[in-house]
């Protein structure tokens, strides 16, 4: 079968191509040929294109049953916020356009959990408000485009969902503050912060199950609806003590309380004035980051059959991924 | 389920009705959700039963039409819900020239902004004395203290949800209801709304607050007992400046600040991914 596939040089559309290209034709569409991150493999054809070229997705798309939409602009703040909603929300709608003329069968989206927000008591689920507005355009465009999704299916496409939480595991590296990096240097013994209190929970997923939840929600989902695909919920705290006890790191563990996140983003808000580098903390993005935010993927194991790899296993494999890497520098 | 107290909410849902029924689940209030038929209601009640240890019943009315109000009535009387507070949300808001408005639509934004807020008041007056001391919040709109083009109709029906709340307030003073009105300022509600304000001047843009911020503050000046409740220091500051400065002036900087505003007709046609839904929520100012 051919399979269309966008973001294929980010982390997780990196290793969908790869496990999808041992069994299928794999269409990747590419913005830069020589990108370090372009997976190589036999059934892999690059295009160069984008998803803001229409007539770029028309020609990589050609002949592909099945659509798979990782691509993103992911982070927390860009100096032009309009590139948000070019790229996730015109570009998810650019797409969803050319797979509904060229008749593609399913178009499965992968979204963030980011989308539901903070959890209160229990794990958030898929149907679950928000407790609090948007504060980044990220989470918001990623919203909006979740609601495009959800529209084609009344246009006639079959489209499904898949909603992310923090993911970690064996890929490449693509993005500034990635669990795999605060892993990295944890175990490298450099010191670590957290927010306070570290009894605050947060949602971490397995690369590896989600590179096959979204195959199974590919096959099973059921079309326009949304599933998360998670793994377990764990404190700061508890996280980091189970990567020590796995590596017996010397590195220090330090809460930091609000205010200094706050003063942080500040500093980093007046660099950005001055150097236009950009913030890796807002001071809106800071309430989120002081809220419990799990995640339930009981749907998601009920309908498509999603396996939950357990956290101490998949930290044992990424340790073991992030090592040699250690050696080599 | 005896004795239990319930505060009921319309335009429940989403936006600011929604901030207010998770404020009020947060300080253990059991609560009656009213909104527009949809699934997000239910979901909305069910999160907060999970989550806060509260009761939470939602009830599906359009209360544009007077019969759904009274059925809305007659439903929490059948379930002898006795209801001590009631929160008055529902309204529909709208920024257009009046020309650009087609009538159907203000006459939508009557009959919910003024007489559903007059009705259920009226409904539920013998309830909220029975189950005294009782309060009941209307949710005004610092657009009622401005005289603003494109908001003549919405500002208007706000200006009688003022006078009325005031007026009220003062013939139900011995009968241990405590009434009170709320203005906020722009806020963030839905995806129009967030969509419109970025497209506003500046001074309107900072004064924008989000639906949990001002929850907090319209609770707290509830249970207070206050007249009038205005969110937001930069709010106080407007209205502060409205009584100081001349009229040629503050026209100058209203007329300024508005004409940056599209109309949201004008922002749909432009915006063909965003979905505007004539939607229960106050959009306010």
């Amino acid at each position: 079968m051919k399979i269309f596939i966008t973001g294929a040089t980010g982390y997780v559309g990196h290793q969908l191509a790869l496990t999808l290209a041992n069994n299928n034709l794999v269409h990747i569409l590419v913005r830069n040929l020589n990108s370090p991150h372009l997976p190589r493999h036999k059934n892999i054809r690059t295009f160069a294109g984008d998803i803001n070229d229409c007539s770029s997705i028309e020609n990589a798309m050609q002949g592909c049953e099945q659509v798979y939409h990782t691509a993103a602009l992911v982070k927390i703040f860009d100096k032009e916020p309009a590139a948000f909603y070019k790229i996730n929300v015109d570009g998810t709608k650019n797409l969803l356009n050319v797979s509904l003329k060229q008749g593609v069968k399913k178009f499965v989206f992968t979204s963030t959990c980011g989308v539901l927000g903070t959890s209160v008591l229990h794990p958030k689920s898929e149907n679950d408000p928000r407790i609090s507005s948007f504060d980044n355009d990220y989470e918001f465009t990623k919203y909006l485009a979740e609601n495009l999704v959800k529209d084609y299916v009344h246009k006639g496409l079959f489209t499904v969902i898949v909603a992310l939480s923090k993911v970690y595991g064996p890929g490449i590296e693509t993005h500034p503050i990635s669990v795999n990096k605060v892993i990295h240097n944890f175990i490298q013994g450099k010191l670590t912060i957290i927010p306070k209190p570290g009894k605050l929970e947060t949602n971490y997923c397995f690369i590896d199950d989600v590179v096959q939840g979204h195959i199974l929600a590919m096959a099973k989902g059921i079309g326009g609806e949304k599933y998360i695909l998670g793994g377990e919920n764990i404190s700061y705290t508890a996280l980091f003590g189970c990567i020590r006890s796995l590596t017996n790191t010397k590195a220090r563990l330090i809460e930091v309380p609000k205010i200094l996140v706050q003063f942080w983003a500040l500093l980093q808000w007046m660099r950005f004035k001055i150097t236009h580098k950009e913030p890796f903390v807002t001071g809106k993005g800071i309430r989120q980051i002081f809220c419990n935010k799990t995640f339930c993927s009981d749907k998601a194991v009920r309908q498509l059959g999603y396996r939950l790899t357990p956290l101490r296993e998949g930290l044992q494999q990424t340790i073991q991924f992030l090592k040699p890497q250690n050696h080599a520098q | 389920m005896h004795n239990k107290k319930y505060c009921l909410i319309t335009g429940a849902s989403e936006g600011f009705g929604k901030a207010l029924a998770l404020e009020c689940a947060a300080r253990n209030m059991n609560l009656v959700l009213v909104a527009l038929p949809g699934p997000e209601l239910h979901y909305l009640a069910d999160f907060i039963k999970r989550n806060y240890h509260v009761d939470a019943i939602a009830i599906e009315q359009d209360l544009t039409s007077e019969e759904n109000c009274i059925a809305v009535y007659e439903f929490v009387k059948e379930m002898k819900l006795e209801v001590n507070m009631l929160i008055n949300n529902a309204g529909l808001g709208g920024t257009m020239l009046f020309s650009e408005g087609n009538y159907s639509f203000y006459r939508k934004q009557i009959k919910l902004n003024i007489v559903a807020t007059t009705l259920f008041t009226h409904l539920f007056l013998e309830m909220l004395k029975e189950n005294g001391p009782s309060c009941i919040l209307n949710v005004g709109s610092l657009g009622s203290y401005f005289y603003l083009a494109k908001k003549q109709v919405y500002g208007a029906t706000k200006s009688f949800i003022y006078f009325f709340s005031k007026s009220l307030r003062r013939e139900l003073k011995n009968d241990g209801i405590s009434i009170s009105v709320i203005c906020p300022g722009s806020m963030n509600t839905n995806i129009s709304v967030t969509t419109l304000l970025k497209t506003s001047g500046w001074l309107s843009r900072l004064s924008v607050m989000n639906p949990e911020q001002v929850a907090p503050i319209a609770i707290n000046g509830l249970l207070n007992g206050k007249e009038v409740i205005i969110p937001g220091r930069l709010n106080k500051i407007f209205l502060f400046l409205n009584k100081l400065l001349p009229d040629f002036i503050k026209n100058r900087i209203l007329s300024r600040q508005m004409k940056k505003i599209q109309s949201v007709t004008a922002i749909e046609a432009k915006q063909a991914t965003i979905v505007m839904t004539e939607n229960q929520n106050a959009l306010t100012a």
